[in-house]
């Protein structure tokens, strides 16, 4: 019973991990491009959704949307001034824009909400529920549902519409999709969006249950690193599986071995893996 | 050509820097502290509360403030043995990083020419300024530092205001010692640390003390602060069933274990918390439904209305907007240690003041906190520092161990939250 | 005639790092020096396998780490000299980089920074529960020296001077790698891999032999820094921000330069101090969104690196004194 307990625990965060994971892999597999500022994303979805509550008012939705909306605009917009330019760079200069970016990031952040420690004020999200002797924190269980609902939609939306195919035609050959009348740029600029909004969803699930400072988003973004390179590179289901599965073995391991051990059975699972299966559970190979 | 501009600017900067220096060097009839915390970084939320706590303290000193009781320099201008000199503060952000911490003790020793040092929140980077101070022969105040070796180490230099690992730990034992003789059942306890400096030289004291006491460690489990599930740790105490808990935590940590537990539906005899998490202004709007009952180790104590420590909240709180807590209130007791140490060093002569502290002797009645006083010993650690333990009553924090000091009455078992 | 000007620039840089103790007096000035030159051969390091070889480790900090807890290690346990823990450092690495080359050298790219970052992490959290190295409060060296063999001093300047000393010595080595066929083999895996396979370059084994290049001279940067600190604890050792400090820095001056590090350096260590100097003490944060900043708009500006630019102005200026 314990272990099942342990087990549910896992996946809700695992779900969350997959959640802002797929927009880093999307970033990463249609650009090649790995985004250091990502874990930076999800703190601002944070911010953005205490400043909603704060000042807007209204429950989950509309903080959740808020964050959404504010982290994808910021996204095209880091992609138009900055990520544009260093994209024909060479990597390490990309490596330097995003590692600048997230201190810029982070540090905003800091001077404006000052160092300390913030929580949503209680949401209409509370309580917990008992399902056959296991028990479910509701705002976990919201989160982890809405986070795995999304990240599949995301995969809908890559695979099933128009500008899903128009996304992919431009990762798959730059060059191609442009004779076919697509503008490569204006479809980087909406995965960064859509990437940054992921990311800013995931901190306003986030935030319901969880308190944050501006330092935040280091955590997160090694986290998103290992579940995408885990995943395979621009793979969302592959995000997913991946998401849930370090979630579970976070979970198991710091159940069984002891907290501090859980990271490093996550590091050497992964290490382990690279070696045997480089593109990832679900990359191409 | 656009790559003009950023050599222009690097430039500027460089030379900027250089001039900076020049103009640190014209000097004032003034006491200079130097005064090194963590601004930045994953500490800054206690380098910035202290920094503003400090800065209360400052003002205290520097202008006469009759109403603050027996509190030493309150009701004077400035130091009254200098002729009224004002203290300056000079603050400087170590980042944590303590090879960053050295340097800027090495600056403010040798460009800002300060006259005592104080610092450095981080054991880690606290071992390096104070060694620098060592160096230079210029007396370092250690306002709050977990590890026990940072004294001890043969420094002469080196002082510390605020207790130690091993007083937390011992103070624990001899409040479960008093609980047993109530009739309340401690058979045996957990320790829940966080894995830096902080919470394993605090868990390594406890689980020590514990041996010497015979009282039972069912389970020691460290983990890492960033963590952003705790469920584990919780259904492992849950497993091992302790009477009470103690948990070494730093903020969000704090706030997610009371959250999960409630939760979880996890609700041991007695939680205490280690300061720190606990004590943050943060904890008590985050937690104040689900923890009911939490104890937590604390010097401080605001007190009732019109108390001297009621009035330096209200000062604080002026300033910040939130309540003085007890790593706050600590760093403050140790900065009025110092300044009365060199008030009656009645000098900025380095060797005078280190006389001065090593003679210090100040009263109960003359300390905003609550220890039984301050008096260094040769190693220069504080040894009349002491805590307190208090409980969340309600939507705050009140004294209610040791008896003779204690301002409500404890509630044991916890109540903890709703669920 | 001809050698003279290729060389002054090499001449001028050595004179300024060697008279600048006697310019900077001051025990801070001399201790930012000191910093630089550290950050220096760190970053110069790094690029051995980082910038001529082109694979990006973001993981560096592991042989960072072992050379610092080497000496303090060797001090704790025995009493020794933390001068001799520096040759089991330098030891531990190259088995480390050995151990770790061979199964991460098959990725590629960012296959490739990735494991390294997790290796780095995975060994940072193990020393943070290892109680034989101090576990998560680290080591100290000698409080006091017990004689000039502790490295213990009381003034900068030796430091500064062994510090300066190293720096050369791996430009050196750097200088006369760039030149002999191995430097060559290096450049061409960069260009492209499966190109220098077919051109008879042993891509696998020319890789490893850079990892243990780089890691030996990343391990006595790291044990420099910590008999000089006199302290190490599993984040100033193992922490993420000690690898990525030496890619930036490598990236800004220009990665796979001899000088690219050391001009890195020049531009990064001055700007952290300046910028924590003015704005530490107020607490904003302002020293990371000036830092942050600057770093991005280099970036965006000037992606091959500050010695792209020097190299696109400095012939100019010399073709337009040359040409009156």
């Amino acid at each position: 019973m314990l272990l099942l307990q342990v087990i549910v625990g896992g996946l809700l965060l695992g779900a969350i991990y997959a959640l802002f994971s797929s927009g880093l892999t999307l970033i990463w597999g249609m650009m090649n491009f790995i985004n250091f500022a990502h874990g930076e994303f999800v703190m601002l979805g944070m911010y953005v959704s205490l400043l909603v509550v704060m000042y807007l008012g209204g429950g989950p939705a509309a903080f959740g949307f808020g964050a959404a909306f504010a982290l994808f605009v910021l996204g095209v917009v880091v992609y138009l001034s900055l990520i544009r330019y260093v994209l024909r760079g060479p990597m390490l200069a990309q490596i330097l824009s995003t590692f600048g970016l997230a201190l810029l990031l982070r540090y905003t952040a800091f001077w404006i909400f000052s160092a300390n420690f913030v929580s949503l004020p209680q949401t209409s999200l509370s309580g917990t529920i008992n399902v056959g002797g296991i028990l479910m924190p509701i705002p976990q269980l919201v989160a982890g549902v809405i986070a795995i609902l999304l990240t599949i939609g995301l995969h809908l939306m890559l695979t099933c519409t128009t500008i899903g195919s128009q996304l992919l035609a431009v990762s798959e050959d730059r060059g191609a999709a442009m004779l076919m009348g697509i503008k490569p740029d204006r479809m980087q600029a909406l995965a960064w969006g859509l990437s940054a909004g992921a990311a800013g969803i995931a901190g306003a699930l986030m935030a319901i249950a969880y308190p944050w400072s501006p330092s935040v988003g280091e955590t997160f973004g090694l986290t998103a690193f290992v579940v995408v390179a885990l995943g395979g590179f621009g793979s969302v289901p592959g995000a997913l599986f991946a998401g849930l599965i370090v979630g579970l073995i976070q979970a198991l391991s710091a159940f069984w071995f002891g907290p501090i051990y859980k990271d490093i059975v996550v590091y050497a699972l992964f290490v382990a893996l690279l070696w045997l299966r480089p593109q990832g559970l679900m990359g191409k190979a | 050509m656009k790559g003009f501009r950023v050599l222009k600017a690097v430039a500027a900067a460089a030379t900027a820097f250089t001039f900076y220096a020049a103009a640190q060097t014209n000097a004032a009839e003034s006491v200079k502290i130097g005064i090194i915390w963590p601004l930045t970084g994953n500490a800054a939320a206690a380098g910035q509360a202290s920094k503003a706590a400090a800065e209360v303290a400052a003002d205290i000193v520097n202008n006469a403030h009759p109403e603050l009781g027996d509190l030493p320099l309150a009701k004077t201008a400035g130091l009254p043995n200098m002729g009224g000199a004002k203290l300056e503060l000079i603050f400087v952000d170590h980042q944590g990083n303590p090879s960053l911490a050295q340097q800027l003790a090495t600056r403010l020793i040798t460009q800002d020419k300060v006259h005592v040092l104080m610092g450095a929140y981080q054991s880690s980077c606290s071992f390096t300024a104070t060694a620098v101070a060592e160096r230079y022969g210029i007396p370092f105040m250690v306002g709050e530092s977990a590890a026990g070796n940072i004294t001890g180490r043969g420094f002469k230099w080196v002082f510390r205001g605020t207790p130690i690992a091993s007083d937390y730990a011992r103070t624990y034992m001899r409040f479960f010692a008093d609980m047993k003789k109530q009739g309340k059942k401690i058979d045996s306890i957990a320790i829940v640390n966080e894995n830096t400096d902080y919470g394993t030289s605090v868990a390594d004291a406890i689980v020590e003390e514990a041996k010497k006491a015979n009282v039972p460690v069912a389970l020691r489990i460290p983990y890492s602060a960033s963590s952003t599930d705790v469920s584990a740790q919780i259904l492992q105490l849950k497993e091992k069933n302790p009477d009470v808990v103690i948990f070494i935590s730093y903020t969000a940590d704090s706030i997610l274990y009371m959250k999960s537990m409630n939760n979880l539906q996890y609700k041991p005899p007695m939680v205490i918390g280690d300061d720190t998490g606990f004590s943050d202004p943060s904890f008590i709007p985050a937690v104040a439904d689900a923890a009911q009952g939490a104890m937590n180790r604390s010097a401080w104590a605001i007190g009732k209305p019109g108390s001297t420590t009621y009035k330096i909240n209200e000062m604080y709180k002026a300033k910040t907007g939130r309540d003085l807590d007890d790593t706050s209130a600590r760093n403050m007791q140790s900065f009025f240690a110092l300044a009365d140490a060199i008030n009656r060093a009645g000098s900025t002569d380095p060797e005078k003041i280190r006389e001065a502290l090593t003679k210090t002797d100040l009263k109960p009645e003359q300390l905003m906190m609550g220890y039984q006083g301050v008096k260094f010993d040769e190693t220069g650690q504080n040894i009349l520092a002491a805590t307190y333990l208090i409980q969340l009553h309600d939507k705050s924090y009140e004294l209610v161990w040791p008896d003779n000091a204690a301002t409500a009455k404890l509630q044991w078992p916890m109540t903890g939250g709703k669920n | 005639m001809n050698k003279i000007p290729a060389l002054s620039p090499t001449v001028l840089l050595a004179v300024a790092l060697l008279i600048y103790p006697l310019i900077f007096s001051g025990a801070f000035y001399l201790d930012v020096g000191v910093t630089f030159l550290l950050a220096a051969i760190s970053a110069s390091a790094w690029n051995i396998v980082g910038g001529y070889a082109g694979q990006v480790s973001v993981g560096h900090a592991m042989f960072f780490g072992l050379g610092a807890y080497a000496p303090l290690l060797c001090y704790k346990l025995y009493g020794w000299t933390p001068m001799a823990g520096i040759p089991f450092g330098i030891a531990a690495s190259v088995a480390l980089a050995i151990l770790i080359g061979i199964p991460t050298f098959r990725l590629t790219g960012h296959y490739f920074s990735m494991a390294t970052i997790a290796v780095a992490e995975l060994i940072r959290i193990y020393f943070g529960t290892w109680d034989l190295v101090g576990a998560a409060i680290g080591l100290q060296g000698p409080a006091t020296a017990r004689g000039w063999w502790d490295l213990t001093f009381r003034s900068e300047l030796p430091y500064y001077y062994i510090f300066l000393t190293v720096l050369a010595v791996l430009l050196s080595f750097t200088y006369l790698m760039e030149r002999h066929r191995f430097g060559y083999y290096l450049r061409a895996i960069k260009v492209g891999e499966r190109a220098a396979r077919s051109l008879g370059v042993p891509v696998q084994q020319t890789k490893i032999r850079a990892l243990v290049l780089s890691a030996m001279f990343t391990s006595v940067a790291g044990s420099l820094y910590s008999v000089k600190t006199g302290f190490i604890d599993p984040e100033s050792g193992f922490g993420i921000l000690v690898s990525v400090q030496m890619v930036i820095i490598a990236a800004l001056g220009g990665a796979g330069r001899l000088y690219g590090p050391l001009i890195g350096a020049l531009i990064l260590i001055p700007l952290q101090t300046a910028t924590n100097t003015w704005f530490g003490g107020g607490g904003t944060g302002l020293t990371f969104i000036v830092y942050g900043g600057i770093i991005v708009l280099i970036a965006r500006y000037e992606p091959g690196g500050i010695y792209d630019l020097w190299e696109q102005i400095s012939p100019r200026r010399w073709r337009r004194k040359h040409a009156s």
